[in-house]
């Protein structure tokens, strides 16, 4: 081989290294910061993780990001706690260096982060929390692809109207979210529900025996309870409930999705049925491509329905590595621009962020519905939707007498 | 307000009081003995419920959990007698000098080896045995079956711990060590293997409670947290070392916090019961049925 050959090998090599993706570059780094211990919804979390883990393999199986980067996920326990949750945020942002966080559950804890994003700029998405000041404090760094408290109270004041009730009794615990669902639902009740009574008590998180509160309520006589539990409260409050001779025979409405899950008939069982829920997935629903392949994937490997907390997260971890491609950086700034200029392609529909008034702030609203388990040991496959009357496919039913 | 509600509330924290006595006499009586406090006592409230949930899904079915509840307290016992033996003992032979420190650390990384240890095997979530009983009424109060249960269960319990401390031999000599560690050593008695004993029942009573009330309040691995808290409050409110004062710290306790839960504000219900803590400090230190100590 003469020099000129030589040379121009070695130039060859040189420009197939530079420009092959994938070998030997660092990783972008995302950061899973979700409830996997008690006092958190532990349970949520984990269906968080399984998302987000199978949204990084997707878009790692796909060549992964800016030429051949593979994502990397970085998964802390929050806890469901505010101190735990910064803690955790902190040694995401400053020890393993992840570009954005996602997988934030509890809104007391996404509150606390939320903070640290704007010091560290790192944008933080919220996957399940839903408390209205998140949004409506208009961080650079702090995005949503959830539902907001207003619009889940309005959502239930509308459901309590068309069904002809006037006294309702909210029970929720002392969190950002429960006081959130007090206020909101005072709001909605001003507004669209003039004439209907409304009582509230706000429990300690911490607390286990609600008996008194429950026959509080029951001795009011309402027309429907709202559960505002979030985690092991929520039973608590179904079977403390069943036991004083309140459920089923006053009706109730969960405020989030927690009964989709396996646990809820293990937990609760027959005590669990009748029982009404807000659900943000529902498997009849229509998903874009994106969402439809996560749901094959997803009951290929786990043998049943995805949740929409598995769903969102992988919609998460997917779109920001689309941002990351349109930003061509990993640069924190670069990327929070990309995230509001871009259209996003999400499980249920195109994701976008605007910088909308009050809440609407770098929000993006997944549907919301209310079903109705109507026999126990019910599969959520076979739940009807029962609100709103669009998308209703079978009728709200009272329980029978015990 | 009328009686029939008012009547229905003090019946509920009765209950709930009576029950969370069982805990707090558990902590008073290995107090009592060791002269040492059990931080992981709720741990073994924990346990105890793992125990109870673990037979009843897997063994015995739910129609057997009466057999289920002796089962998970002999198991917490014989988890007691080793502990003790092999991480509490040193403190009494092994010439540590801060006996009081070296309890206090012990039973502090028990408490977070078993809440992590429980969720290394059953995962984060909470599970609930099968009711025991349909819900009844109790006087005025509708009650859970589970709960009527558990106060029965904790009735009987009591009942048989006062008869074994009064009645016995065994419980003649743990009454002596209570009063005199020295004292009953003079008198032939082995206080090392007293020590083990009232460790080994203390915790199993603990997890009486826990296998009680698993089916209302659930098993997972932060149960024993709120037991606990409660356990010490109604010791201090009764009088340490006191097993009527267990009993009746216990229910003035559940009283006044389902009432001030009602009447109040539920988001305080803890306070309530802070605040005759405080009250009785300032008034009479040692609590309802502690005795002043008297040493020579």
């Amino acid at each position: 081989m003469n020099r000129r050959a030589g040379l121009g090998l070695v130039a060859a090599l040189l420009m197939v290294g530079l420009t092959t993706p994938g070998v030997a570059q660092k990783p972008v780094k995302l950061g899973v910061l979700t409830p996997l211990s008690p006092p958190g919804d532990a349970s949520a979390g984990q269906f968080i993780v399984r998302g987000a883990k199978m949204g990084a393999e997707d878009v790692n199986a796909r060549g992964g990001v800016l030429g051949g980067r593979k994502i990397e996920l970085v998964i802390e326990d929050d806890s469901g706690t505010p101190e735990k949750g910064a803690a955790g945020f902190r040694k995401l942002a400053t020890q393993d260096q992840v570009v954005a966080v996602v997988g934030q559950f509890h809104s007391s804890v996404m509150t606390a982060v939320q903070a640290l994003a704007e010091q560290f700029r790192v944008p933080v998405f919220s996957t399940q929390a839903s408390a209205r000041q998140i949004t409506e404090k208009h961080l650079t760094y702090t995005f949503r692809t959830h539902v907001i408290d207003p619009d889940r109270c309005e959502l239930w004041t509308r459901w309590i109207k068309e069904r002809g009730f006037k006294r309702v009794a909210l029970i929720t615990e002392n969190t950002d979210y429960g006081i959130g669902l007090v206020d909101e639902t005072k709001k909605a009740f001003a507004s669209m529900l003039p004439g209907g009574e409304l009582k509230t008590i706000i429990f300690d998180r911490a607390v286990v025996d609600l008996t008194p509160q429950l026959l509080d309520i029951k001795n009011w006589k309402p027309d429907v309870l709202l559960n505002g539990g979030i985690g092991t409260p929520m039973y608590l409050i179904i079977k403390q409930a069943y036991d004083v001779g309140l459920h089923p025979a006053v009706p109730m409405l969960i405020s989030y999705d927690a009964p989709v899950r396996a646990e809820y008939w293990k937990t609760l069982g027959e005590k669990g049925n009748w029982a009404s829920f807000i659900v943000y997935y529902h498997p009849t629903m229509r998903l874009t491509a994106r969402g439809e392949a996560f749901r094959k994937k997803y009951m290929a490997e786990f043998k049943e329905d995805p949740i929409y907390g598995a769903f969102n997260a992988y919609a998460q971890v997917v779109l920001l590595a689309d941002a990351l491609n349109a930003a061509r950086s990993d640069n924190s700034d670069e990327l929070v621009k990309a995230l509001l200029a871009g259209k996003f392609e999400g499980w249920n529909g195109t994701i976008s962020f605007s910088r909308g008034e009050g809440p609407y702030w770098q929000q993006w609203t997944p549907p919301m519905l209310v079903t109705q388990y109507t026999k126990p040991e019910q599969a959520f496959t076979d739940v009807k939707i029962v609100y709103p009357p669009q998308l209703k496919t079978g009728d709200w039913m009272p329980a029978p007498k015990r | 307000m009328d009686a029939f509600l008012l009547s229905q509330y003090v019946l509920s924290g009765v209950v709930i009081g009576v029950i969370y006595g069982l805990m707090a006499l558990g902590i008073t009586f290995i107090y009592s003995i060791m002269k040492m406090i059990n931080w992981s006592m709720g741990e073994f409230y924990m346990i105890g419920s793992y125990v109870q949930y673990a037979l009843i899904v897997s063994l015995l079915g739910p129609r057997r959990w009466w057999l289920a509840l002796p089962l998970a307290m002999g198991a917490v016992f014989c988890l007691g007698l080793v502990v003790q033996r092999l991480l509490l003992r040193p403190m009494f032979v092994g010439g540590i000098e801060r006996r009081d420190e070296y309890a206090t650390i012990v039973t502090i990384a028990l408490m977070v080896f078993f809440r992590n240890l429980a969720i290394v095997l059953g995962g984060p979530n909470q599970y609930a045995p099968p009711d025991y009983a349909r819900p009844t009424t109790l006087g005025t109060l509708p009650i859970s079956g589970n709960r009527f249960v558990a106060l029965i269960a904790t009735l009987v319990l009591l009942a048989l711990f006062s008869l074994v401390i009064r009645k016995t031999w065994i419980g003649r000599a743990l009454r002596g060590a209570a009063q005199n560690r020295v004292g009953i050593q003079t008198a032939g008695i082995d206080v090392l293997r007293l020590d083990m004993l009232a460790f080994g029942v203390g915790v199993a009573l603990a997890a009486a409670a826990g296998a009680l009330l698993a089916p209302d309040f659930l098993v997972y691995p932060e149960n024993g947290a709120i037991s606990t808290f409660k356990g010490f409050e109604i010791i201090v409110i009764g009088g340490l070392g006191s097993i009527l004062g267990s009993v009746v710290g216990g229910v003035l306790l559940g009283v006044i916090e389902a009432l001030g839960s009602v009447f109040v504000s539920a988001a305080y219900k803890d306070l309530y019961g802070f605040l005759l803590l405080i009250a009785l400090l300032v008034f009479r230190p040692t609590g309802l049925f502690g005795e002043r100590e008297r040493t020579v």
